[in-house]
């Protein structure tokens, strides 16, 4: 029944989502973007090509993570402020279904929009002649598990300031967690152990964005250490689980006024 | 079926502004198998009240009991509640809200489709269910709200102010379902400005003022007790009809004095005050 009510609350959110539109003009985007690299390819030779799958994993990357902003800012505190949170636990469904239904719900839509995108990408790329090897893949996972982190600390925000500071709070985030890995090579916090034990601190209590960007990688070496992988990905399921666990707690104690 | 014993509400907004009460000390029954109508100006509490009822906000003091049978595990399984200003998902279409709200009440799809086709023309909806809810009207959203709280026959109804936005035929039709499903055992519970409407189909009314209670009992109740020991004396004068107000005592005099004066009396009435007057005038 738990579940069950969970599945539920999801199918209808995506369902909502898909019919809502929004979501065409991203892919139309997207579809623009791939056209962008297929042209870049053609005029590109041998390890260059490497280069432009770079670009267009990043693209994908930023495209996911705008429409994990986008639409995780109003998600739930849409449903709040127009009182449709009322009719769905006003049946039998307890607020952390209803939460982590949306998020689920929320979730698949965007990856169904990153495997969408990857393919084109991908495509694009195949059609050229490009190689294929595991750090692509790696890379494309990797941009599933930050678009989760990223979502879900727009939620947690979204549920305890307004939109403007929850942008702002998840815009800064996202920069200096994406930021953290050049920070901590610089001679200044390599010569100083304060200032990385500072910079550990931070990976531990703030999301560290960094760690899912492998897509220098995937320009350099064709497979990646699989410890790294693993590794990062654990560090992305419990740093979800951990923002999971805060925004349930906070949503439980919530007035729904 | 409920009871709701001393609540209060106090919001404590803005830093600096002193808290406000909503709600002071409530307490009252609703008994089972009743359309009791919650009765009170804008502000009064009504909505605060019913919130606290669904758990959506919690009351600064106080508490509600159930009497529902201790085998139900949910209460909310039992409770129909549709919203003040109900607003659903703009891109869902009728349909689809409706099966979201039966799945989540645990119907299968079979009974939400038998469901739908009992409910949908008496709620004269049915024409618009595979139309998104965006461009639903005020009345229309109040109407799929309405028969998406009766989808798994809940045992107790709570509705804030199901008739405001809804055309006076529309009214009528809406009343006629309160009855009937009332009829077939479920509590109902509903808030609304309208005294007539209340006073139609309510088998008592709670009214607030100012979030205290200023009344709790039977429409006649509360007309006898505010009873005017008065009555109005209709008459012709110079071929325009004219009444006089009088008290009970002088009333026969009156009359003698008027048939002297050889007036033309249509009528003798006990001057009735409306529930409007009325519930202008509880203290
Ligand atoms: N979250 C809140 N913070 C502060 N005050 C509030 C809050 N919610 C309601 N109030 C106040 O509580 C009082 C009661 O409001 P409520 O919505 O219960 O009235 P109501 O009887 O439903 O009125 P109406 O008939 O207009 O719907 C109002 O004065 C309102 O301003
Ligand atoms: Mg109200």
């Amino acid at each position: 029944m738990m579940l069950n009510n969970i599945f539920i609350i999801a199918k209808y959110t995506s369902k909502e989502i898909l019919q809502s539109k929004i979501l065409l003009n991203v892919l139309l985007l997207g579809l623009a973007m791939a056209g962008v690299i297929f042209v870049a390819f053609n005029f590109t030779y041998g390890e260059v090509s490497r280069v432009a799958l770079n670009f267009g994993l990043s693209s994908l990357s930023l495209s996911s993570v705008g429409i994990a902003f986008f639409m995780g800012v109003t998600l739930i505190s849409r449903e709040i402020e127009n009182r449709t949170v009322y009719m769905i636990i006003s049946r039998p469904v307890s607020r952390s279904q209803f939460i982590i239904g949306k998020i689920l719900g929320l979730m698949g839509v965007l990856f169904i929009n990153i495997l969408l995108l990857s393919l084109l990408t991908l495509l694009c790329y195949g059609l050229i002649g490009g190689e294929f090897y595991s750090t692509i893949f790696a890379a494309i996972i990797m941009t599933m598990l930050e678009c989760v982190v990223v979502l879900l600390m727009i939620c947690f925000f979204s549920l305890i300031t307004t939109q403007t500071l929850t942008v702002l709070f998840s815009l800064s985030l996202y920069v200096t967690g994406h930021a953290i890995s050049e920070a901590k090579l610089t001679t200044f916090a390599m010569k100083r152990e304060f200032v990385s034990w500072v910079l550990e601190g931070y990976q531990f209590v703030l999301p560290a964005f960094a760690k899912f960007n492998i897509k220098d990688f995937v320009v350099y070496q064709k497979s990646l250490d699989i410890s790294y992988f693993f590794n990062t990905t654990l560090y992305g399921v419990f740093y979800s689980l951990f923002l999971l666990f805060l925004i349930l707690l906070i949503f439980e104690k919530k007035n729904l006024d | 079926m409920i009871h709701y014993k001393g609540i209060s509400k106090v919001f404590k907004s803005e830093l600096l502004k002193k808290p406000f009460v909503a709600l002071d000390d409530v307490s009252f029954s609703i008994p089972e198998g009743e359309i009791i109508g919650f009765l009170g100006a804008n502000g009064a509490g009504k909505t605060t009240l019913i919130k606290i009822t669904m758990d959506f906000i919690r009351s600064t003091k106080g508490e509600i009991q159930f009497d529902f049978d201790s085998k139900i595990k949910n209460k909310f399984s039992q409770i129909g509640y549709l919203p003040e200003r109900p607003f659903f998902y703009p891109h869902l279409t009728g349909r689809e809200f409706t099966f979201f709200m039966g799945e989540l009440s645990g119907l299968s799809r079979f009974r939400i489709a038998e469901q739908i086709e009992k409910w949908a023309p008496r709620f004269k909806i049915d024409f618009a269910l595979d139309r998104k809810i965006k461009t639903y009207s005020k009345g229309m959203l109040q109407r799929v709200g309405f028969m998406a709280t009766l989808l798994h026959d809940p045992k107790l109804i709570i509705l804030d102010e199901p008739l405001s936005g809804v055309d006076p035929i529309g009214r009528k039709e809406l009343k006629d379902i309160i009855v009937e499903v009332n009829k077939l055992g479920t509590t109902i519970f509903f808030s609304s400005h309208i005294v007539s409407d209340v006073q139609e189909i309510c088998d008592s009314v709670i009214f607030l003022k100012e979030g205290k209670l200023a009344f709790k009992g039977s429409i006649d109740e509360l007309i006898n007790n505010n009873k005017k020991q008065e009555s109005k004396i209709y008459f012709e004068d110079n071929g325009k009809i004219q009444f006089m107000q009088v008290s009970l005592e002088s009333q026969s005099r009156e009359l003698k004095k008027m048939l002297e004066e050889n007036k033309n009396i249509i009528s003798v009435e006990p001057n009735r005050p409306t529930l409007e007057e009325i519930f202008y005038d509880v203290k």
